[in-house]
């Protein structure tokens, strides 16, 4: 499991490494073959060292994968090539059940009250519940 | 890790202390579903019937009711309004299993179909679109802020 900041900080690396159109771009070339690092150089007008950056911040999103054959790196997109959508939505439903939590909770504790006033009975345990303000 | 062979899913599962009819409800009540998700919902919670959820007063996630098996199970398709948006509207789908766990209920949402990775580069834009979501997203801070909230700030939470 991981935790809510690194969470985070993986969805910022992977919103920083999309961000940039040559990364979007070089993810794009290497999704069904993989490509080394000179060709995909090739495909730009920008400086070996720049697309090796940009190779490495995808690699850090975890956007991109590498192996090594020879002396040559060779780059191919991770199959899971949107994991960040993946994470992105991951982040997205975990805070909105995280809310509906808390907001189911409350309504139970409602219903609860009124039943109990109502006939006498006994509500469901509540030890759990986390007080909202 | 949840990841069918077809595309693919997220999965995410929690535990809530109130009983699953209670919690069904917060999937087909427009007045309940706010408290949860977006600013304004309009729900017509029948098979085919429309889903569509004003997240923060930009986004707009829209979708359609596939079955509802109350209190234990609800689908709907998902995908947002935006036109560059990588998962357009109704083009995914969300699964939601509720099972009742002592007092309370085991909830499960699978949302699955989602854009294959073809899709993404045909919709070049839609990684700058999606780019700034997750900025977005990635931006809200403590546990009690929502990124979702912006721009006006919903401010709700109370």
């Amino acid at each position: 499991m991981t935790t809510r900041l690194e969470e985070r900080e993986r969805l910022n690396r992977v919103a920083g490494a999309l961000a940039e159109p040559r990364r979007r771009e070089i993810l794009s070339l290497v999704r069904d073959k993989e490509m080394s690092a000179g060709e995909i150089a090739s495909r730009f007008d920008v400086s070996r060292p720049a697309v090796s950056q940009h190779l490495g911040v995808l690699r850090e999103a975890d956007l991109l994968g590498e192996r090594r054959e020879g002396a040559r790196r060779i780059y191919r997109a991770r199959p899971e090539g949107l994991a960040g959508l993946r994470d992105f939505l991951d982040g997205f439903w975990t805070e909105r059940l995280e809310r509906l939590r808390l907001a189911a909770e409350l309504e139970q504790q409602r219903r609860d009250k009124r039943g109990k006033r109502r006939d006498g009975r006994g509500g469901r345990g509540g030890d759990s519940h986390r007080r909202k303000p | 890790m949840a990841s069918a062979e077809t595309g693919a899913a997220v999965e995410v599962e929690t535990r809530i202390a109130a009983s699953p009819e209670t919690v069904f409800e917060f999937f087909t009540d427009p007045g309940k579903m706010i408290q949860w998700m977006g600013r304004s919902a309009d729900l017509d919670p029948r098979p085919g019937g429309g889903f569509r959820c004003d997240i923060n007063g930009r986004d707009v996630a829209r979708g359609e009711y596939v079955e509802l098996d109350p209190p234990r199970r609800v689908v709907f398709t998902w995908g947002w309004e935006a036109e560059d948006s990588l998962t357009a509207p109704a083009s995914s789908t969300v699964e939601v299993l509720l099972e009742a766990d002592g007092d309370g209920t085991r909830l499960r949402l699978v949302h699955r179909d989602l854009p294959s990775a073809e899709v993404a580069e045909k919709h070049r834009q839609g990684w700058q679109h999606y780019a700034e979501r997750l900025a977005t997203a990635a931006a809200g801070g403590d546990p009690g802020g929502d990124p979702w909230a912006t721009p006006e700030g919903a401010g709700g939470e109370g």
